[in-house]
């Protein structure tokens, strides 16, 4: 299980630090356009809800089951609501839920990782070892384990989404710090005094902010994947809240007869998890960060 | 050395199998049995009077120590009783045989469809030197990668029972009935369930491929005079088969998760299908029992990716890596 291992990293200066003359991913068309994409998305997200389309939650904005139509843009559902305000809402609540969840994935992996990497020993052990254990857990029936423990809802799937994308960023940020946590300017810091607290976090974190950022992103993805998933059989978000995941579940008794009910918010989830894959690999590309993986 | 090297790295992979298993055990007993409402107050509810609780209390074994429930329970695991359903009352592991084929039928045609399709494409992908062509397996790729499979099985049963395209969508037709209906009802979701596992294999064998064309002993054999086609097979492959390896290890266990969704979407009476329903009933003790055995399953393929890599990679038999 351990085979999946993360190569060391790039260790050169912070990329924040590198003088960049020309527009993020030179040279990489497809990585500037999933930026575009997810710029938009964002957009939307934030703003979405000031847009003049009328209220998500309104019953009988017009004929139930309505198709698409030049009033009424992405149709109605079966209440009669209006799809385009609660298209906005799931993608808002979407990339805020997985957001979220990989922010706080992010903070205890990162720490985790740095820990395991400069103490060796119990601790070191300790940690890659539980890494393990969660990572022996398929993905999706772990989540769909603890739905069934905490109680399907938003809370369970942010819980879900960070035990699922911890241990790889673990792995990750481990992997680059074994490789900066030897080097002489660490040991100097040690000589010269600083505490554990101030070596991680001024000597190692700008080291491996890279790799992190890129498993960051990746990470992103997985969760907005497995809230869908969750959301789609039922064990997500609940009624009256919309996720793109929790508008296909609702959607889908109605396949045959208003697809776009199912089609458009599955194929803006699919667009929206895509965006953020290219920027993912353009990241992973401009940092030169190695060994990053997506798993889901 | 390379005899007794290549056994410590076996022995040392079984051994962490095996503490990983035993701890998924101790946690998967516990959620089901300290969460409120979880296992015991489910075989309780039903009764109001103290002294029936009392009763059924002591025919659960819920009267002892948690940790005496949890031997038991293994005990038992140990011997093939996974417990009995507290819906139906049926053996958790009769229910597991009916189901399993279905489910082992739908992993298979999966992965062989991944494999098959998968490792020329990836080939394919990475001999290129094409501008155009990388960049449309890119787009390609990234989108197999991003579409969730509820979407893409959503949007294949819509396209198919809309237009009628010749292939059933749901309704299982179990294989000893009818073999060719069989594969034509399973077609729609192993294709489903494949998609995700193509993508991975593809991108990852890609750039395995290109970077090992870029080696310097390729280069060196290609030099002294050696053909394309040998030197893809004897050098190439071999060292661009260990990612792949991993990342078919990483599909398996996507293909768990990707189960449930699908055999929901298509009404296959899988495993999957009854772990989904037993969560949904509240049946802890089948919960408990199928997420054991599917965790099992996992560690298990792991392992056996673990051992692949010995074998394929001397290398790594004798602990020169990692």
């Amino acid at each position: 299980m351990s085979a999946i291992t993360a190569s060391p990293a790039s260790t050169g200066p912070p990329p924040a630090a590198a003088p960049r003359r020309h527009l993020p991913f030179h040279g990489d068309a497809l990585s500037r356009l999933g930026l575009l994409l997810l710029i938009g998305f964002l957009l939307v997200a934030v703003f979405g809800a000031w847009l003049p389309l009328g209220d998500p939650e309104a019953v009988n904005a017009g004929p139930r089951l309505a198709a698409p139509s030049g009033r009424l843009w992405a149709g109605t559902d079966s209440l009669g609501r209006s799809v385009l305000p609660r298209l906005v809402e799931g993608i808002r609540t979407t990339f805020l839920l997985a957001g979220t969840a990989v922010m706080v994935t992010a903070a205890v992996s990162v720490l985790l990782g740095m820990m395991a990497a400069y103490y060796r020993g119990l601790v070191a052990e300790l940690i890659t070892r539980g890494a393990d254990v969660l990572f022996a857990f398929p993905a999706l029936l772990l989540a769909i384990l603890l739905a069934a423990i905490v109680g399907p809802g938003a809370p369970g799937a942010l819980i879900s989404i960070v035990l699922i994308c911890s241990p790889l960023m673990v792995r990750v940020v481990r992997a680059a710090s074994l490789s900066v946590v030897d080097r002489d300017f660490v040991v100097a810091a040690r000589v010269g005094g600083a505490g554990p607290g101030r070596i991680l976090l001024v000597h190692l974190l700008p080291n491996i902010a890279g790799p992190a950022v890129v498993q960051a992103t990746y990470a992103l993805s997985v969760g907005m994947l497995l809230e869908s998933g969750l959301s789609f059989l039922g064990l997500g978000l609940q009624p009256p809240s919309a996720s793109l995941g929790s508008l296909v579940h609702e959607g889908a008794v109605y396949l045959p007869i208003a697809p776009w009910l199912v089609l458009i918010p599955g194929t803006l989830l699919t667009l929206a998890i895509m965006a953020v894959n290219l920027v993912g690999d353009g990241l992973r590309d401009a940092l030169d960060v190695r060994g990053v993986e997506v798993r889901r | 050395m390379a005899p007794s090297g290549g056994l410590r790295y076996f022995a040392g992979r079984l051994v962490t199998g095996a503490v990983t298993l035993w701890v998924v055990s101790v946690l998967v007993f516990s959620a089901v049995h300290l969460v409120p409402g979880g296992y015991p107050d489910i075989v309780l509810g039903p009764a109001s009077s103290p002294q029936v609780r009392e009763a059924l209390r002591a025919e659960f074994g819920l009267d002892r120590p948690l940790v005496l429930q949890y031997l038991e329970w293994v005990r038992h695991v140990l011997t093939g009783d996974l417990g009995t359903s507290l819906g139906t009352g049926e053996p958790v592991s009769a229910q597991l045989m009916r189901r399993l084929p279905v489910t082992a039928e739908l992993a298979g045609l999966s992965l062989a469809l991944t494999v098959l399709a998968g490792v020329p494409l990836a080939l394919l992908a990475g001999l290129s030197r094409g501008r155009f062509g990388r960049g449309l397996s890119r787009l390609v790729g990234s989108s197999a990668m991003s579409v969730p499979d509820f979407v893409l099985g959503s949007l294949l049963v819509f396209l198919f029972s809309r237009f009628s395209l010749g292939l059933p969508v749901g309704g299982y037709v179990p294989l000893a009935e009818d073999p060719v209906a069989n594969l034509r009802s399973m077609a729609l979701p192993a294709l489903t369930l494949s998609v995700f596992g193509l993508a991975l294999v593809v991108r990852t064998g890609r750039d395995a491929v290109a970077a090992t064309f870029s080696s310097p002993h390729i280069a060196a054999a290609l030099a002294r005079g050696e053909r394309i086609g040998q030197v893809t097979r004897h050098h190439v492959l071999r060292n661009a088969a260990i990612p792949v390896l991993t990342v078919l290890a990483t599909y398996a266990g996507y293909l768990m998760g990707g189960a449930v969704i699908v055999e929901n979407l298509f009404s296959l009476p899988g495993v999957a299908q009854a772990v989904l329903n037993a969560i949904n009933g509240r049946d802890y003790a089948t919960v408990q029992g199928l997420v054991l055995v599917a965790a099992a399953v996992f560690i298990a393929i792991n392992l056996l990716a673990d051992f692949a890599y010995g074998v394929v990679d001397p290398r790594i038999r004798a602990g020169h890596r990692g």
